[in-house]
């Protein structure tokens, strides 16, 4: 088998799997998996060789609507296990996502890790700024002050800024993107895809049972705000942080942080460390031989 | 002549003591004889103190043994603060630093009078010779071989080869003060004299501690990803593997916490890749979660749980078996999974190939319990012939099963083939979710009781599989012992000390902890009226596993304690003689349950 990933000619369709999806009628998880399909397509991955990880929530049942190698896991965990799938057969396209929950919340301490190791996967989060799975608690991005069913006097604490906080534990692509805007997102997350290393898509995908009201896809298509149309240079973290520091009260879309500096990937390195080292210790069957005393 | 000599000795960190131990282990190996080196220490980084015992033997040696026949002791607290681990009794020789001003009448030892007391000026001795107390440990190395004609040419070749890096001078200061220590021994023989008779083995012997073999037999076993977070005492595993699992195509992740050290052996186990994670009981707690995944989607995984004493940090440097319970009952959710335990350093390789084995037939995580004192104990093992071995990989879907493929097809075994990504027309949907046949989420209770039973079905060949327990002695008597783990070695030493006493006694060691193998338990208890479940915990987890599962004679009883005291060979005997006799004369008392 060549290491040279296999391209083809797909169409969208050829990533939707027969499964039916059981998001809410208007759930912007419909958008996010159509914007998958187009960017996959636009890719062309077969999609045996496509892994598709998540933990649980809402957003988690994304693998199971494509037609890739899913992996529907626990909480908070898709990365360590994608990280896992990635460094042991570095041939497949890795993609991993779930819900603000997920990534922030329960599994907030893997993203930093993911991100220092530069393992080539891409990370989508479908932020609601709500547990929508488990009917309407507060997330780790809900806004402060926030009533829901467990803050009936309003949310005590400020939220993680999630582009801020990849931004700063040194992610090399961040962008974000709304099913408000399908082509913009299937850009973002195809960009995503074709950047070797690390990449973090937020994708501002509206609950429209437990969501804010203020914070729906209409809302979206009104507030959004291309950055491609600000001047901003995607080169530069420093002015990157500056604008996501807007996280929450503006909704820019596109890519915030794309590092044109070639960085290596942790399997990158692996394979290298396999290459130098391979043959040089006894066989398998042999492998208890540097114990003999002599 | 004595046929096996037990050493114990303790000192300050840094006093080198552990290092003595090594040097006199590798010196008695490469003479010929067989040993067995453990140690302890307190839980201090460095300083502290420190502790290892010594088992040198012409024979195969089955635990580190109980009563010392050597103490050596650089000074009295620290020596003393290994309490049980380091007994001494009448018959034990006492060799300590005088500049702890300590007379041999007055030897600090509770009510014991040893043998007899040797003061020796160790510090002195090493400061004069090779200018520094770090040599003290040459100066032990030096008396031990002069008093017990231990390998002295071994162990100066193992000074010049342990030192060379140090420099010449190093070596040689070191070797003047082991020149020291037998010149001390010549000065002052013992009163009695007490020589080891001259090794018997011939041929090639490996040195290696329980966690080396531990992930040497992966490497044979086919593993190519380790996923893992440092604990003690687990860590040796992870360290090992990080030199060597590169030569042989696989990688070590040492990851951010123990939930991504198994979370990246679970995503390694679904990219068809044989996969190991390592911890001890703590971690075992972060991982279960995990574990239930790779349960429910049928992936092959072993996660290695070093026992330590707990709960929490408890004491984790010594060790204890009692995570029995924790591996079988932490499971959520119905979840059976198995669960095997080695003996020894030797039987860590055998069993931790049959872990990836179990693994890979039945798609399922193993949990592999080994224990502080296999895992950290260093002994001469024979050579492994490991052609001898079989390996087996997880069963891949063929042609046929892909033209339409259902990755959790319901089949006569409950084994289904398992794809990977990259396989065309294998593509599915692994899940912790409940899942149809060909992986779609579903929350029929039909499917999940089918789905259950399938899972647990396919488990259930290995209740038959007899090799994984070993028997020893007369199948028709009435005595019997069962142990596992570590203290194995010590029902083993009893079974043969109380053959020489005339007592009928026959052993049974499971491998295989769980699933409980009831036929296999019924057959070896038909016979027997009376006898011990030993092992090394407060609740006895073995002794009470067995009452769930099985009618147990109600002599059976539990001889059980926490870690890091010890259950000597000759305790289990006399316990055994204490049953026979109420055996002999009221045979019906042991009607009578002892709870």
């Amino acid at each position: 088998m060549s290491d040279a990933p296999s391209i083809e000619a797909y169409a969208a369709r050829d990533y939707k799997s027969n499964l039916k999806p059981i998001w809410c009628p208007g759930c912007g998880d419909f958008g996010v998996v159509q914007a998958i399909y187009r960017a996959l397509a636009a890719v062309g991955r077969p999609p045996h060789e496509i892994a598709f990880v998540s933990g649980i929530g809402c957003s988690s049942r994304i693998p199971g609507y494509t037609s890739a190698y899913g992996f529907n896991s626990v909480h908070g965990r898709a990365l360590p296990i994608a990280q896992g799938i990635k460094l042991a057969n570095p041939r497949l396209l890795v993609l991993v996502a779930g819900g603000d929950g997920d990534g922030f919340s329960i599994g907030g301490g893997h993203v930093a890790h993911a991100i220092r190791r530069n393992v080539d996967l891409t990370y989508i989060v479908m932020d609601n700024q709500i547990y929508g799975l488990t009917k309407g608690q507060l997330s780790p991005t809900s806004p402060r002050g926030l009533k829901t069913v467990t803050s009936g006097y309003g949310s005590l604490e400020d939220p993680v800024n999630p582009l801020l906080y990849v931004l700063a534990y040194g992610a090399r692509f961040v962008a974000q993107g709304t099913p408000a805007d399908m082509n913009g997102l299937a850009t973002v997350i195809e960009a995503a895809i074709r950047y070797p290393g690390f990449a973090f898509v937020n994708v501002q995908s509206p609950c429209v049972t437990f969501g804010q009201e203020e914070q729906q896809l209409r809302q979206h298509k009104a507030a959004m705000q291309p950055i491609a149309g600000l001047g901003h240079d995607p080169g530069d973290r420093l002015k990157a942080m500056a604008l996501a520091q807007e996280y929450g009260t503006k909704l820019h879309t596109g890519i915030f942080y794309e590092s044109s500096e070639a960085a290596p990937t942790y399997e990158g390195l692996v394979r290298e460390r396999q290459q130098q080292l391979a043959g040089s210790g006894p066989s398998r069957a042999d492998v208890l031989r540097p114990f003999v005393v002599s | 002549m004595r046929d096996d000599l037990i050493i114990g000795m303790a000192g300050a960190g840094g006093d080198g003591i552990v290092s003595a131990g090594e040097s006199l282990l590798l010196a008695v190996a490469r003479e010929g004889y067989h040993a067995v080196m453990t140690k302890s220490f307190g839980s201090q980084i460095r300083g502290g103190e420190s502790s290892c015992r010594v088992r040198i033997s012409t024979r195969p040696v089955l635990t580190p043994g109980g009563l010392l026949d050597v103490a050596v002791a650089l000074n009295w607290d620290d020596f003393l603060r290994f309490g049980a681990e380091l007994p001494v009794s009448g018959r034990t020789v006492v060799v300590y630093d005088s500049q702890t001003g300590v007379a041999p009448s007055r030897v600090p030892l509770g009510g014991v009078s040893p043998l007899e007391a040797h003061a020796v000026p160790i510090a002195e001795m090493a400061k004069r010779t090779a200018g520094s107390d770090r040599a003290k440990n040459s100066v032990v190395l030096g008396l031990l071989a002069g008093w017990f004609a231990l390998a002295k040419e071994r162990l100066e070749d193992g000074i010049r080869r342990k030192l060379a890096r140090k420099g010449a001078e190093v070596v040689e200061a070191n070797l003047k003060a082991f020149a020291a220590g037998l010149e001390h021994a010549a000065a002052h023989p013992l009163t009695a004299p007490f020589a080891m008779a001259p090794a018997q083995r011939r041929g090639e012997t490996l040195v290696v501690d329980g966690n080396e073999m531990c992930g040497a037999a992966a490497i044979f076993a086919g593993c190519q990803f380790f996923g893992g977070y440092p604990i003690t005492p687990s860590t040796e595993i992870m360290q090992y593997l990080s030199r060597e699992i590169w030569r042989y195509g696989g990688t070590v992740l040492q990851a951010e916490d123990e939930i991504a050290g198994i979370g990246a052996a679970v995503g390694a186990s679904f990219a068809g890749r044989k996969a190991m994670t390592a911890t001890s009981g703590p971690g075992m707690s972060l991982k279960t979660e995990m574990l239930g995944l790779a349960t429910i989607a049928e992936l092959p995984l072993v996660c290695v749980n070093v026992q330590r004493g707990g709960p929490s940090t408890g004491i984790p440097t010594k060790s204890e078996q009692s995570d029995l319970f924790q591996a079988v009952f932490s499971a959520h959710g119905d979840a059976v999974r198995p669960v095997l335990a080695p003996t020894s350093v030797a039987d860590t390789f055998d069993v931790t190939v049959e872990a990836f084995n179990i693994a890979e037939q039945y798609q399922t995580p193993v949990i592999l319990l080994s224990d502080q004192e296999i895992a950290q104990r260093k002994e001469t093992v024979e050579p492994i012939d490991t052609t001898a071995f079989s390996v087996v990989e997880r069963r891949r879907p063929t042609e046929a099963d892909l033209a339409s493929y259902a990755r959790f097809r319901m089949t006569e075994s409950g084994v289904s083939p398992i794809s990977e990504p990259g396989m065309a027309g294998g593509n599915y949907l692994a899940s912790g979710i409940e899942h149809t046949e060909r992986g779609a989420p579903t929350a029929s209770g039909e499917i999940h009781a089918a789905m259950n039973e399938k899972r647990i079905r396919k488990l259930d060949p290995l209740k038959s599989r007899r090799d994984l327990f070993r028997t020893e002695g007369d199948p028709e008597s009435p005595l019997a012992l069962v142990s596992w783990g570590s203290l194995a070695g010590v029902a083993r030493e009893a079974q043969r000390l109380a053959a020489g006493d005339g007592l009928r006694v026959k052993l049974l060691v499971p491998t295989l902890l769980f699933p409980v193998a009831e036929t296999v338990y019924r057959e070896f208890l038909a016979s027997v009226q009376a006898g011990l479940v030993v092992e090394q915990s407060h609740q006895g987890q073995l002794y009470r596993l067995l009452r769930m599962h099985l009618d147990l004679p109600a002599g059976l009883r539990s001889l059980a304690r926490s870690g890091s005291n010890p259950i000597a060979p000759a305790e289990v005997v006399a316990r055994l003689r204490e049953a026979a006799m109420a055996l002999q004369r009221r045979p019906e008392l042991h009607l009578v349950s002892q709870e």
